[in-house]
């Protein structure tokens, strides 16, 4: 069996796993899933891992799909305000450096790295390495970028943006008149892919295809480091 | 559905260590992941000591973000200050009654419940306290859940400041509070992350008995 990585691989997936609970660390033998299936701590309850259908080319068009909406929520008109002959018209980036005229650089930063660069990164990032998966090349950056991932995505925080622009919204609609622009409806579309690609895309299974992804790169490194277990 | 088998946790095993990064579990004489080269920890280091600390700092921050102003209103020259409480209960007045619960969940009861809730957990666990370990793991992915949430208030200011500009006639511009605020929702969020859930079950681990996790169930 030494003799052959992948088949020893190949084969190991189909039998159960040996796997421990992110959230409680109890020992579980995984059995194989079959599409569609979710498997739940017995234990804590915490879903283990999810199995979907065409996961990996769902994640990989939705996540396109988002990056192409951010992109155009970045040029156009994105909120108008109109009241007593007065108008402004903000895009999506004048929006948030606003706060900058008056010294608050700090939030207007935060704003910036929560709703636009980390999801944005996130999105460039999984992008790369669904890439360089399905080439199967194992690019110079594919195992770092994989393991940023997932801790980038706590940090994303473009939906409550969105919630607090309605926010806004009902609060001025009393006294002016609020426009939503293009750029708008380029961000409403980016959430919702954005939204579907993480709710397709699950951490275990997606390891599990980098894995797979580095047997087959690198045979004698997970080889060399699989002992005992 | 499908049944488990289950026996024992990674830690009691004393053989496998699970990788926080990609979840595989490895042999216990490595410092690093065989898959993705992680730094192997059982647990988070320090846990409950870093969960107290960034506590301490987001309830630092929660006084004058509830104090002081967070944002000002120049109305034909006249510039009043609105605190976080204020703003809720203007719009209460107003008659927007969901936008002022909205608010005022997100912004005053989110986040000093989820301290409240992260301070329990933090006590319990130190002292080992817990009648129910899955209602309290429940309460942990609650609290982890929601922090995010709170960040709503800062993105209305923004978006106010950013539409609102028509010089004395009605300008809108950030306060003092906005970046307490962000500062608590910030720290507050990071004790999350830092407070490792398998405190919660470690009693449990150490028993580490197949029997009696399953007379539990």
């Amino acid at each position: 069996m030494q003799h052959h990585p992948l088949q020893s691989n190949a084969h190991q997936s189909l039998e159960s796993e040996t796997i421990a609970c992110h959230e409680c660390d109890l020992l579980i033998h995984l059995p194989p899933l079959a599409e569609g299936h979710k498997a739940l701590c017995p234990r804590c309850n915490h879903v283990l891992t999810q199995k979907r259908r065409n996961a990996r080319d769902k994640v990989f068009a939705f996540a396109i799909s988002a990056i192409i909406f951010l992109v155009f929520s970045l040029p156009f008109d994105f909120l108008s305000f109109e009241s007593k002959g007065n108008a402004r018209i903000v895009t999506l980036a004048e929006s948030i450096e606003s706060l900058s005229l008056y010294n608050f650089e700090s939030i207007a930063i935060l704003i910036f790295l929560t709703t636009i660069l980390v999801p944005g990164i996130f999105l460039l990032g999984l992008v790369y390495v669904l890439i360089s998966l399905s080439v199967n090349k194992m690019y110079r950056h594919t195992q770092k970028i994989a393991k940023f991932l997932f801790s980038l995505l706590q940090w994303n925080m473009a939906e409550i943006f969105l919630i607090g622009i309605l926010v806004s919204f009902v609060k001025i609609a009393s006294m002016a008149k609020v426009n939503f622009g293009l750029s708008f409806f380029a961000y409403v579309l980016f959430i919702i892919f954005l939204a579907l690609t993480v709710s397709n895309l699950d951490r275990f299974q997606f390891w599990r295809w980098v894995k797979i992804h580095i047997d087959q790169n690198q045979p004698n490194l997970s080889q060399l480091k699989d002992r005992g277990v | 559905m499908i049944k488990f088998e289950f026996d024992v946790t990674a830690s009691s095993n004393g053989k496998v260590i699970n990788c926080h990064v990609c979840l595989t579990l490895n042999s216990c004489e490595h410092n690093e992941c065989r898959i993705c080269q992680s730094k192997l920890h059982s647990r988070n280091k320090h846990s409950l000591q870093n969960t107290i600390a960034l506590l301490f700092t987001g309830f630092l921050f929660y006084i004058p973000a509830n104090v002081m102003p967070i944002m000002y209103t120049n109305l034909l020259g006249q510039k009043t200050g609105n605190t976080i409480l204020g703003g809720v209960i203007t719009l209460w007045q107003q008659g927007s009654y969901p936008i002022a619960l909205i608010i005022f969940i997100a912004s005053v009861l989110v986040p000093i419940g989820k301290m409240i809730a992260l301070a329990w957990l933090c006590y319990g666990v130190a002292t080992d306290r817990f009648s129910s370990y899955q209602k309290h793991h429940t309460l942990y992915r609650l609290t982890e859940f929601i922090g995010r949430w709170s960040m709503v208030d800062v993105f209305v200011v923004a978006i106010l400041v950013a539409l609102i500009q028509m010089g004395n006639l009605m300008s809108i511009y950030p306060g003092v509070a906005a970046i307490a605020f962000a500062g608590m929702v910030i720290a507050t969020m990071l004790a999350a992350m830092t407070f490792d859930p398998r405190l919660i079950w470690d009693p449990v681990n150490a028993k580490s008995d197949l029997n009696q996790i399953k007379n539990q169930k």
